[in-house]
């Protein structure tokens, strides 16, 4: 089998292929979980995505309708036991949503004890750009790392190893975002290749990561016109999907489950550089500024050659529609924004638009 | 029947002179802020800088009705319309195409905007500020922690350390060091500690009056006030906390509410059944809170305004920084946080004495279910009024909704 067949493979169940790999799987919500610290303890850390087309009625009691249905998802996910075997959750405060998902958790566990949670930890990295922040963040990350001690203590060695095996994997990871710039993968299976990339041990992660970089002079040539997306993050294909079978190809994008998860690596293999590579991961739409935010995608269109701009709103996301009339300026490409879009759908309405901005004269 | 409170008609005629007293200071060339509501204003106040609340000044744009058409501005510039309405609406004065139709003459322009990175769009909305020209935002952390703290309404006047944790005083603290030292940069002023410590002190004396009013209310048979009179004789003073004559009008609307309760007065004299209020407030049918006074002897006795005044802001304490850290790092949590939230809320009605809690659930209600359930768990009976049917169109649905679970109370056959 390819290394993509088989990355392919594991996006598909990935909760199956984190539990099948024999270690206990600690489920994580957001990019801003520090995973290094549960692998340095010996755990599997499975960022948890939600299931767009599942029922999410459980969700929406606890956390109430107007939160993001990504958060409604998971917790429906959690509480029905989705993810097999939990051996704790870790949530970090990426957006609003997953604060509230923790507070949701949290409360559960003490007034509904018959849920039968795991244990769960929120871990507060916080991301403006000053040395206060870095201390705190510094402080969250190293009360994890004692909290996660109850299932091995982390020493050092431990520490730095796991720091440099995830940088390993995020460096290869930047080697295939390269791949579909140069047309060797669709935007859909890349996204497919992160997503298996966040359920695997990191070692297995990377192997098959490289593999997939070798065989990648035999990989077919994608194409078609090249969008960079922006918005919204996306735990799941079908809005990429959408887009590719109707003639776009996704080249880049600047969400946490895209290229955003590991453009960073760790400065030093130490718990300090370790905080300051979470405080300044990102820029995400829901915790940067504006002004980050449209520097940032201004770049990274241009690094991918990217044609159109569109900017993915799912409704309940409340920060990407404050971000875009500065990206559509700052990038200078003919943008739409989908606005208040269902999870894990492009509307009809929506991608109409997206393809006048071709129509309306974009070379192809 | 009761007569409008003298405490609350002193308060509006006061910020109207303020409003206009400030307006001339901007124009003559003073700094201004514009912060949020759980921003700690104590700074601002030590060193003579004057600010608005961004959340009153939406509350007087609602007033005067002019939301949508400021709404309007903001879709105009390509922005959300329909995101955290609240919040963006002060920044949509700043698009004012037509100040002859702006509340109060309209909101001078700020200098400064201040608020913490909470929620996904609200540092969007102050980023949107800071790049109008002139106008800096200076943005504070929000942190959280994973401890929660029994009875945080005991701890926080004196042992807030314990209540809040070290890790999120350390970093509020460092925040606020930072802040004051981009004020006293940027405008010149001074930021005396003594001044601080005296602006501290009088917000724990108005705080003290706010608490021995909510006391007096909690034991007061019947209901001595309104619960909706009481909203700006507790709201003006606290924008205006730090100085004495916040203190001072906290202390009038304690001696007022006091006077009542001598006299024996009651909003409705054949007070049959007490209910408690959570949620934003019916601010288009302030009239719905006496609606059930004659058909169930129904009266609403509380609401968040006076008791989380009464238990949210005392903060004592040595080190005056990390006191002020302290009122502000967690103020979000006492009021929407769970447990921290649904505890208190179970709490206060205890102390109140009620008979039923009306809960308005938002869509966006952070921690309504834990709310819900924690009040039912003690044996208070909740009606839940979704928000969803809740808006002036409907108001009739909810008479209803709220009167048949009276008739079910009891409150019906006196
Ligand atoms: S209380 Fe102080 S700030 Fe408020 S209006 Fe009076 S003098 Fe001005
Ligand atoms: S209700 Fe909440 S948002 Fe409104 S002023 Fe009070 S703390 Fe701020």
């Amino acid at each position: 089998m390819s290394a993509l067949t088989e990355l392919l493979a594991v996006a598909e169940d990935r909760a199956g292929s984190a539990q099948g790999a024999g270690l206990p799987v600690v489920g994580c919500v957001g990019a801003d979980v520090p995973v290094e610290l549960i692998t340095a303890a010996g755990l599997l850390p499975l960022r948890l995505a939600g299931q767009p087309e599942r029922d999410h009625a459980l969700g929406d009691r606890y956390l109430g309708v107007g939160v993001d249905p990504v958060a409604r998802s998971v917790l429906t996910g959690i509480l029905a036991g989705d993810y097999g075997n939990l051996e704790a959750i870790v949530v970090s405060r990426d957006c609003e949503a997953s604060l509230r998902l923790f507070y949701a958790l949290r409360e559960l566990h003490r007034v509904e004890p018959e849920t039968a949670l795991p244990p769960v930890y929120l871990v507060d990295v916080l991301h403006l750009p000053h040395h206060t922040t870095t201390r705190y963040v510094q402080a969250r990350i190293g009360q994890l790392r004692d909290w996660l001690g109850r299932w091995r203590r982390i020493g050092d060695d431990d520490l730095a190893a796991a720091i440099e095996a995830h940088d390993a994997l995020r460096q290869a990871l930047g080697r295939v975002a390269v791949l579909r710039r140069e047309n060797r993968l669709t935007g859909t299976q890349f996204l497919g290749v992160v997503a298996a990339a966040t359920a695997l041990p990191v070692a297995t992660a990377t192997d098959l990561v490289e593999r997939l970089l070798a065989e990648a002079p035999a990989l077919p040539e994608a194409g078609g016109t090249r969008v960079f997306l922006t918005g919204s993050s996306h735990d799941g294909p079908a809005v990429y999907e959408r887009l590719e079978d109707n003639g776009f190809f996704v080249a880049g994008e600047d969400h946490d489950w895209g290229e955003a998860l590991f453009a960073r690596t760790c400065a030093a293999p130490t718990e300090l550089a370790l905080a300051e590579r979470y405080q300044y991961n990102g820029p995400a739409a829901p915790r940067a500024s504006i002004r980050q935010r449209a520097t940032h995608t201004a770049e990274a269109a241009r690094a991918c050659g990217a044609e159109v701009l569109v900017s993915y709103a799912r409704a309940g996301d409340d920060a990407p529609p404050w971000d875009f009339p500065d990206q559509r300026a700052a990038t200078g490409l003919p943008a739409v924004l989908a606005e208040r879009q269902p999870y894990g759908e492009l509307t009809d309405d929506a991608l109409a638009a997206i393809r006048e901005l071709t129509t309306a004269g974009v070379a192809r | 029947m009761t007569g409008r409170l003298a405490s609350a008609t002193a308060a509006t005629a006061h910020q109207r002179e303020w409003f206009a007293r400030m307006r001339e200071e901007v124009e003559g060339g003073a700094p201004l802020a514009l912060v949020n509501a759980d921003a700690p204003q104590e700074i601002f106040r030590t060193m003579g800088i004057p600010y608005v609340v961004n959340q009153w000044w939406a509350s007087i744009v609602a007033a005067k009705r002019q939301t949508p058409r400021y709404l309007g501005l903001l879709k105009e510039r390509g922005y959300p319309d329909y995101i955290e309405q609240y919040s963006a609406t002060s920044l949509a004065s700043a698009f004012e195409t037509d100040p002859a139709q702006a509340p109060w003459g309209g909101l001078p322009k700020p200098t400064i905007v201040l608020g913490e990175t909470t929620g996904d769009a609200s540092r969007k909305i102050f980023d949107v500020w800071d790049a109008q020209p002139g106008v800096t935002y200076y943005a504070l952390e929000s942190a959280a922690e994973n401890a929660v703290p029994e009875r945080w309404w005991e701890l926080m006047p004196h042992r807030w350390e314990e209540a809040i944790g070290s890790t999120r005083l350390d970093l509020m603290t460092g925040e606020l060091t930072g802040f004051i030292r981009y004020l006293e940069l940027t405008t010149g002023r001074v930021f005396s500690e003594t001044r601080f410590r005296e602006v501290m002190a009088l917000v724990n004396e108005q705080q003290e009056w706010n608490r021995r009013t909510r006391d007096l209310i909690a034991a007061a048979r019947p209901c001595p006030i309104a619960v909706t009179d009481g909203i700006p004789s507790v709201m003006v003073p606290q924008w205006h906390r730090g100085t004495e004559w916040a203190r001072d009008a906290a202390r009038a609307f304690h001696d007022e509410v006091r006077e009542r309760v001598d006299a024996g007065v009651g909003v409705f004299e054949d007070e049959r059944l007490r209910l408690m209020w959570i949620g934003r407030g019916l601010w288009f049918d302030l009239d719905f809170y006496r609606r059930f006074q004659e058909s169930h002897g129904a009266v609403f006795v509380w609401s968040m305004y006076l008791a989380i005044a009464a238990d949210g802001y005392l903060r004592y304490g040595d080190d005056p920084l990390r006191a002020l850290a302290a009122r502000f790092a967690a103020f979000s949590d006492q009021l929407y946080t769970p447990p921290w939230s649904s505890e208190w809320y179970v709490k206060e009605a205890r102390h109140h004495g009620v008979d039923g809690v009306v809960h308005l659930v938002s869509d966006d209600a952070r921690g309504g279910y834990f709310t819900t359930r924690a009040l039912r768990a003690a044996g208070i009976p909740v009606l839940e009024l979704h928000a969803d049917n809740v808006d002036a169109r409907k108001g009739g649905d909810l008479t209803s909704q709220l009167s048949a679970w009276l008739d079910e109370l009891g409150g019906g056959k006196a």
